[in-house]
């Protein structure tokens, strides 16, 4: 794995010859060795194709391509910074919430819009993920952000875990999300619990939630 | 956190031995409760010692359940309270950065730099006129406690040294330093021998030179001889740089300035300069989904107004009968 925390807002990353890293752009903070930073005309892995796909998706963050020899510290914008390490799984993210991650994983596009119907849609707004996430697959690791620290919460079958959506960050594994509501009388007059939403997660796998309900 | 507390999923019911109700105020518990309350798990598991028990009155119970509470004796002489918060053992003047105190004990006065008798200290030690507005002399005696928007203060110890630092992350210093505007834009340079306390968002981190960093996330450096800008723009070469060149179009990498430290010393690192965004506390934010986000509170209503619905008037008032009724 290259990526060591050095605490819990900073990654260091080894760079090698021949192994790229993605990362957002700006994220880097300071560098040893001889680095360069390309922006990625692309915004990510695969041709030109791809790129349209993340255009219209909305999962097109800037990214760079980071190359040569030496180490690489990450970081942005004071946010906490959650390690994942992928052992040919998926990792189920929102593109602006990845800081940097290996260019051995798979980067695609994954409509969501499907998993639920109308619900689907409502859930997409609600945590901000859209009908489109991120995806990515394959064997290495990523550094994801958030707003105050990551817990990783389980998920095994017969027992969903309830997420609040906006403290919803990731998922990796065959996991199923949709979105419950509790909406009744009382948050029609604005007396509600505040908790009136919540993304179900089931299956198996984990989910990664913030310590915060603010977005990046 | 529910009441009562629900298990936590695939654990096992805790063996728990009902609590001995204790009238308040509390007594500290007895020897013979702690061994009942403290029921081994296992088999030939040791019991941890009992604390001893206090003389007089009871001192607060730091278990890590709830606030320590701190009194102008227990707080810390000179270091921090919690990593956000810091404390300082004022016996004389002392140098602090407008808005950062949040407290203190004791008899301080704190006063505009640039006013009053105090100028003929000052000439000594502060050498910067640009900052000048920026600083206040606390001087007196007591214990003040600093702290900047829940950033992480760490306190520093020059020994005959100097130290370059981002001048919006310097808090405070001890007047035996002497403080003097770095000749890169934005730092302030501290000489002499005494402490600082300064703040970085994140915990620092220091690296040694040869070392290029963004000039964000740079707080500060110490005895590096030479720094420098470092531009990289060699992704503009060949003939896809020269497209990128010319039409914009695949943007910049966003890290083609940096600052380069070379030669002996430290510098220091933080996350990012980036601050959290100032948000007033009780609204829930505006989002699509979220009942009632981003409505901000009515003066004189407990909360939100219905949406006007044409035709049936002003629903959300409907004189006021949510209000009346305690809803």
């Amino acid at each position: 794995m290259p990526f060591t925390k050095i605490n819990n807002k900073m990654v260091e990353a080894r760079v090698l010859p021949g192994q790229r890293l993605f990362s957002q752009r700006g994220a880097m903070i300071a560098y040893t060795g001889d680095v360069t930073f390309k922006p990625n005309l692309t915004g990510g892995q695969g041709g030109v194709m791809s790129m349209i796909g993340r255009r219209v998706a909305n999962e097109d963050t800037p990214l760079m391509t980071v190359e040569g020899q030496g180490s690489v510290m990450f970081g942005h914008g004071g946010h906490h910074v959650h390690l994942i390490d992928l052992a040919g799984d998926t990792l189920y993210v929102e593109a602006d919430r990845l800081l940097a991650f290996e260019g051995s994983l798979q980067q695609s596009t994954m409509f969501m819009g499907a998993q639920g119907g109308v619900m689907g849609i409502v859930r997409g707004q609600v945590t901000g993920q859209g009908l489109f996430t991120t995806q990515l697959t394959g064997q290495g690791s990523v550094a994801v952000m958030a707003h105050g620290g990551v817990i990783e919460l389980p998920i095994v079958q017969g027992q969903p875990v309830h997420v609040d959506p906006q403290a919803y960050v990731a998922h990796r594994g065959d996991v199923r999300n949709k979105l419950s509501s509790a909406l009744g009388w009382r948050d029609m007059i604005g007396r509600g619990s505040g908790e009136a939403f919540q993304l179900e997660l089931s299956g198996h796998g984990t989910v990664f939630v913030q310590a915060s309900e603010e977005k990046l | 956190m529910s009441y009562p507390p629900q298990q936590p999923y695939g654990q096992q019911p805790y063996p728990q031995q009902p609590y001995q109700q204790q009238p308040y105020p509390q007594q500290p518990y007895s020897d013979q409760q702690y061994q009942q309350s403290y029921q081994p798990t296992q088999p030939g598991m040791q019991l941890p010692p009992m604390p001893p028990a206090p003389p007089g009155a009871p001192l607060p119970q730091h278990d890590g359940s709830g606030p320590v509470v701190h009194d102008v004796h227990s707080l810390p002489v000179n270091d921090n309270v919690n990593p956000y918060a810091f404390s300082v053992d004022l016996n004389g003047p002392y140098y602090l950065q407008k808005g950062k105190m949040i407290a203190y004990y004791g008899d301080i006065r704190f006063s505009g730099i640039g006013r009053g008798v105090l100028d003929r200290v000052l000439e000594q030690n502060f050498n910067s006129p640009l900052h000048a507005s920026d600083w206040v002399v606390a001087e007196g005696r007591g214990k003040l406690l600093l702290a900047d928007r829940a950033f992480d203060l760490n306190s520093y110890d020059l020994e005959n040294g100097n130290l370059t630092v981002r001048s919006g992350n310097l808090l405070a210093f001890e007047p035996t330093l002497a403080l003097k505007q770095s000749i890169i834009p934005g730092f302030l340079t501290l000489i002499g021998t005494g402490k600082f306390v300064a703040a970085s968002n994140g915990p620092v981190h220091f690296v040694e030179p040869p070392i290029r960093v963004d000039p964000q996330a740079l707080v500060g450096w110490a005895d590096c001889p030479a720094p420098c800008h470092h531009y990289d723009h060699s992704y503009l070469h060949g003939v896809l740089g020269g497209i990128r060149h010319l039409t914009g179009i695949g943007g910049a990498s966003g890290e083609e300035h940096q600052f380069e430290f070379i030669g002996a010393g430290q510098v220091l690192l933080q996350s990012s300069e980036t601050l959290m965004a100032e948000r007033s506390v009780g609204v829930v934010a505006s989002e699509p989904g979220v009942p009632g986000g981003g409505v901000p509170q009515q003066p004189g209503h407990g909360g939100q107004q219905l949406p006007n619905i044409p035709g049936l008037g002003n629903l959300g008032n409907l004189g006021d009968l949510g209000r009346r009724f305690g809803l």
